[in-house]
């Protein structure tokens, strides 16, 4: 995190001199309207005669040292900011690339709504220690300071009593912060807690209308939400207590010293004057300790917000590249060896149990089995999606842990199983299939994912825009959408994650004619619920309960295999007659 | 290249209802004056709080002020070597001091305790009115800049109560007095200085406008940021899978960078509040200064009254100032607040219906209806169809033939144009919507599940459903067997994102929960397209009981899924092309029998 603070380093310089800057004309300003009160207009040096002339050329000056205050003042604002927002913007650029590096197991330890609370309201706390430091605490230590060191040469024993006074100060500030330091990190998990409720909800809508639940989701936000401000509340009420503290041991001090600089007055050994120069910078010193404890709120909410911050920075990725650049002359085959799979992070149940298959360049291979069997589970160890807890699994012959991803993922393109559509328009929805196709290939996709005839009825075409989450298409259409996505990909390995379930079956019948015609030289790994979708595939796999249990044609199952005998009778009752 | 580029479009145009998940970023700002008054109607909700605020605010201010007189008094009395008379001044002053810490913690106290109030309230509201908002508003606006408004905008109103309401009072308290003081002292000065005021309060219009636009402009591209964050963290593996994590992130970057120019124009606008106000209070000191010295020359008024003058001239410049340095912050918090009304203003669902349900026997009656997304765009065209007490009727045909949208108007999620929807011979507008709702459950192919215990998730639909009964539902729903195998069974935590449970695992909760609901009308929708056939097989034979004196409306595309239906529709773009059942419709010959005989052609791979 604070590797990211290099590149700022001129401002972070530049900030607190153009503070000192401002802060000295404030210094002197006060001075200077002592002179045009005292001399100018009541003339006190002057035997009660004012001086027009004085009034304003030191008028006139004054006023330039409070532009020049201000300027400074301004600019000091400006490279803090400089500083701290383009900090800010770094560290919330090497967040957000960490998270595109994660694999699926760690975005769902920090759960979507932690990660865009921490994107964006912990960056934005962070930015506020970052402001502050260089201005605020960089004005008040000075203040501080240069007020101790004042009273100090006022007179010794002035200073005896700040000696004495300030460390109880200190400690007492330090205290409360002290109290209030663990309060932060729970805030802004509290925080999360509303934003996990509040995305939820707004994601399933539906749900939540369908089954009338607008009042226990209110409940149940209601309740993250008082969580959220009762730990606020308990800071804030900590915090309550550091500026009266500060205030009434300085001002304590305060009586102190006029009570001794009466003493002293007396025996002769100050004047008047002293003492009330010695008021003055005390009244300073008591403003910058309050400030101090505001500053301090801002850090430590700060310092809690970069740790959340550096526990995604610090995460590394799960899943990395492979370490050599590998080359295969095959293109297209995948070969599962002894692969067994356990979720990370699950009970250790084993979700796929030695497996063992080939599937080979152009082939067309079906996977069918029960909900829950493992199928989409089997395919998303080929992106790596996931790894294989044992055994390997290989593309081209090599295994994908070897493969720089992007290179693997190159190799293969997946529609999903819950088709994912994003904020654009349809057009660019495709495209992200290969960046740089064009128009035509586009609609050479869309038209082989059969989804052409429903995009050219929108009056815009391939510009039709996909509303949140693609919720203006159909079932269907945003899946021909994923579809056309994934053929667009021209990839060697193409898998079908049961990505046809919300097809006609019309449609999907042309689709795969199309499949089976112009993606010829393609692997096509197809995982469905209907026979009718895999039954022309070379081979079908059938898995139960994590096991390939028969793999073979059709025709092959159909002899051999109970399960797959089974499935065919639960389906056959819809077109028995025509078999 | 037609119209396709890469670049996301701001201000893209987006036909008809779909007002344009990007239209947000033009967002004008609003009327401020407006944005204070709704906001203002918080603080009136906790007046007593309020007063009792200002009241401690007022002793504070006394305390304050009265202070340095009593320093000087004690200085004056040492000067004058009265040294035993000081003592006494000494306890009063230590006396005010004591009042004026007490008077502080009270003041932080009580300020903690309104801002968190009335923030827990806004927050409150504003989720109340988003569980409001109808589908139509929450299907066409980006879900991370709503959460956006939830958090960082109600957050920023939060930090501006705690923090700057306290110097904003007693800044405004102490100009208040320090100008009657004036006026007391010297009206034709007080005059002279209201050059200052004038001056200041044309210099703040002009900036404060240009300054909001800033921070208006500030909030919207962190709502930005929030979608982006949220729309490729829930699509996160479509952008692996497509390997454009580069594309995301830089266009991540992109919004992260203007948000980052946005941010520094409007804290240095902000930041130079306090030096401008600083340079014009010193003017307005100077021209004070001036005149007063001329008027004691000319002996229009005496010396002494042109020292308190400037006494109190000086002290006009610290609340202006206090007040200039919390400024930039009031401005993101009307900004925020801005946001947050402009949603609490959207149109909430229509509930006015009171008619309940309670003996309805679910006879369903689509007369005439249009309906259309956006204007201009007809989705549904004179349907007309009439649902039996008890039967089982099948939605089919091509998709986008508009059988989710039937769906979505029985359901009310969206209004229809014309015609009629009616239950037992009763408009739904004029049921209540929650009882509509109740009575009738839905199971979307888009499982939705909350993070939440699978126990709590399938008991969603029905607070008052017993153990048991979730129970003998999960085993109807045939998804026993899977929960039993779970670590911790009915107990199992169910992760938001629920990358364990498999599409078709989803879909067998969502059934459970629908069964669970014990309804009067259950719809499916595509409710079984990701769960194998022998299961879904076992799951009609149980909803066979189940359903047996109710109506199941059902919308599938395996047609084997709906051939006991007891009324099949067969829809095409928009009208129903045919009705009747399987042998009817098989024996006709027409859409249905076309569709039907495509199961076969799927064999042609």
């Amino acid at each position: 995190m604070f590797k990211l603070l290099k590149k700022y380093w001129i401002f972070v310089l530049l900030a607190p001199l153009f503070m000192m800057g401002e802060v000295t004309m404030d210094l002197v300003q006060p001075k200077m309207m002592q002179v045009i009160v005292d001399d100018g207009v009541l003339g006190l040096n002057n035997g009660g005669t004012g001086s027009m002339e004085l009034v304003i050329s030191m008028g006139l000056k004054m006023i330039l040292v409070v532009i020049l205050g201000g300027l400074s003042g301004v600019l000091s604002g400006v490279f803090a900011n400089m500083f701290s927002q383009n900090w800010a913007n770094a560290i919330r650029k090497a967040c957000f690339r960490r998270v595109m590096e994660f694999s699926f197991e760690q975005t769902d330890k920090f759960s979507t709504g932690s990660l865009v609370t921490r994107i964006t309201n912990d960056v934005t706390q962070l930015q506020n220690l970052a402001t502050q430091s260089v201005r605020g605490f960089v004005r008040t230590t000075m203040l501080f300071f240069g007020g101790i060191f004042c009273v100090w040469t006022l007179d010794l024993r002035f200073g005896e009593v700040l000696l004495c006074t300030l460390p109880v100060v200190i400690l007492g500030v330090l205290f409360f912060i002290w109290k209030a330091n663990p309060f932060f990190d729970i805030l802004q998990r509290k925080l999360d807690n509303v934003n996990n409720v509040v995305q939820e909800n707004v994601a399933g809508a539906r749900v939540v209308k369908a089954y009338v639940k607008e009042k226990y989701e209110i409940n149940r936000f209601g309740n993250a939400n008082d969580e959220l401000v009762n730990t606020q509340l308990k800071v804030l009420r900590l915090f309550a207590f550091m500026t009266p503290l500060a205030n009434i041991i300085l001002n304590m001090a305060l009586v102190v010293i006029i009570k001794m600089g009466a003493i002293e007055v007396r025996a002769g050994n100050a004047t008047p004057g002293a003492i009330m120069a010695a008021v003055t910078y005390l009244s300073r010193i008591m403003h910058s300790v309050i400030m101090l404890a505001m500053i301090f709120q801002t850090v430590s909410r700060g310092t809690a917000s970069g740790k959340r911050l550096n526990e995604i920075l610090k995460e590394a990725p799960v899943i990395k590249d492979g370490s050599s650049a590998v080359k295969s002359d095959v293109k297209g085959r995948i070969e599962f060896r002894n692969v067994s799979f356990a979720y990370p992070g699950g009970n250790g149940e084993l979700v796929l149990d030695n497996i063992n298959i080939t599937i080979e360049p152009g082939e067309t291979f079906g996977i069918l089995g029960a909900t829950g069997s493992g199928k989409s589970t089997l395919i998303s160890l080929i992106p790596r999606f996931y790894d294989a807890t044992e055994g390997s699994v290989l593309v081209d012959d090599i295994d994908v842990r070897d493969y720089a991803l992007k290179e693997l993922r190159d190799k293969i393109a997946v529609a999903l199983q819950k088709s994912e559509l994003f904020n654009t328009t349809i057009g660019e929805n495709i495209m992200w299939g290969r960046e740089n196709a064009s128009t035509e290939e586009i609609t050479a996709s869309a038209e082989d994912a059969q989804a052409m005839e429903f995009i050219s009825e929108k009056p815009e075409g391939l510009d039709t825009a996909v509303a949140e989450k693609g919720m203006s298409l159909s079932g269907g259409q945003k899946q021909r959408v994923a579809i056309a996505r994934a053929l667009l990909k021209n990839a060697e390995v193409l898998i079908f994650d049961d990505s046809t379930s919300a097809l006609d079956l019309k449609t999907e019948a042309k689709l795969y004619k199309v499949l089976n015609t112009k993606y010829d030289n393609t692997t096509k790994i197809i995982i469905a619920q209907r026979i009718a979708s895999v039954k022309g595939a070379d081979r079908i796999a059938v898995i139960d309960n994590g096991s390939i249990v028969d793999c073979g044609s059709h025709e092959k199952l159909m002899e051999s295999c109970e399960i797959y005998r089974d499935i065919y009778e639960s389906q056959l009752k819809g077109g028995g007659d025509a078999q | 290249m037609s119209g396709i580029d890469n670049k996301p479009k701001v201000n893209m145009k987006i036909p008809g209802m779909r007002g344009g998940p990007r239209n947000y970023l033009t967002e004008k700002p609003a009327d401020t004056g407006k944005t204070v008054k709704s906001l203002l109607k918080y603080f009136s909700d906790e007046i007593k709080l309020v007063i009792f605020l200002l009241f401690v605010v007022v002793v504070v201010v006394l305390s304050t002020v009265s202070a340095p007189g009593l320093q000087s008094k004690a200085i004056d009395t040492i000067a004058a070597g009265n040294y035993s008379g000081i003592g006494g001044v000494l306890l009063i002053m230590a006396g005010i001091y004591i009042l004026l810490s007490l008077s502080t913690l009270l003041q932080n106290i009580l300020s903690a305790e309104l801002s968190q109030r009335i923030v827990r309230k806004l927050r409150n509201d504003l989720f109340a009115k988003i569980a409001d908002l109808p589908i139509k508003y929450i299907d066409n606006h980006p879900h991370g800049d709503i959460m956006s408004r939830m958090t960082n905008d109600v957050e920023n109103i939060s930090n501006t109560v705690s923090q700057s309401l306290g110097a904003l009072v007693s800044g405004v308290l102490t100009i208040i007095g320090t100008v009657f003081m004036m006026v007391y002292f010297c009206p034709l000065l007080a005059l002279l200085s209201c050059t200052t005021v004038i001056l200041t309060v044309f210099v703040t219009k002009v900036l404060s406008g240009i300054m909001r636009r800033f921070f208006l402009k500030r909030q919207i591209l962190l709502g930005e940021l929030n979608t982006i964050v949220e729309e490729k963290v829930t699509g996160y593996k479509t952008v692996v899978a497509y390997n454009r994590q580069e594309e995301v992130i830089s266009q991540f970057e992109e919004s992260s960078d203007r948000l980052t120019l946005t941010g520094i124009a409007a804290e240095t606008l902000g930041g130079s509040m306090g030096p401008i106000m600083n340079v014009i209070n010193n003017i307005g000191f100077v021209i004070i200064a001036a005149f007063g010295g001329l008027f004691a020359l000319k002996g229009i008024i005496s010396i002494g009254v042109v020292s308190a003058f400037i006494v109190y001239a000086k002290q006009f410049g610290r609340p202006i100032n206090e007040i200039a340095q919390v400024y930039g912050q009031i401005q993101t918090a009307i900004a925020g607040a801005e946001r947050i009304f402009a949603l609490m203003d959207e149109q909430s669902e229509d509930k006015s219906g009171t008619h309940d349900m309670k003996n309805t026997k679910g006879v369903i009656t689509f007369r005439d209806v249009n309906f259309s997304y956006q204007e201009g765009k007809q989705v549904l065209f004179d349907f007309n169809l009439e649902v039996f007490a008890g039967h089982k009727v099948a939605l089919v045909g091509a998709t986008g033939s508009g059988k989710t949208t039937v769906v979505n108007l029985l359901m009310r999620f969206y209004d229809i144009d014309s015609g009629e929807i009616l239950i037992d011979g009763v408009n739904i507008k004029d049921i209540a919507l929650d009882e509509l709702r109740r009575s009738t459950a839905i199971v979307l192919q888009d499982t939705v599940l909350f993070s939440d215990t699978i126990m709590n998730n399938l008991r969603y639909s029905n607070e008052n459903a017993s153990d048991e009964d979730i129970i003998k539902a999960s085993r109807l729903s045939n998804c026993f067997n899977m929960i039993r195998r779970f670590p911790k069974k009915f107990d199992t935590m169910l992760t938001a994102a629920g990358q364990n449970l498999s599409q078709g695992q989803r879909q067998l909760l969502s059934i459970c929960r629908a069964f669970v609901a014990d309804p009067k009308i259950l719809i499916l929708d595509e409710a079984t397209s990701s769960v194998d056939t022998r299961t879904e097989k076992n799951i009609q034979n149980a909803m066979v009981n189940l359903m047996k004196e109710r109506t199941s409306l059902i919308i599938a595309h395996r047609l084997s899924t709906i051939q006991d239906a007891d009324l099949i529709v067969v829809m095409d773009k928009g009208r129903i092309a045919e009705t009747g059942s399987h042998e009817e419709l098989i024996k006709k010959k027409g859409k249905y029998y076309e569709l039907y005989m495509t199961q076969f052609e799927g064999n042609a791979i």
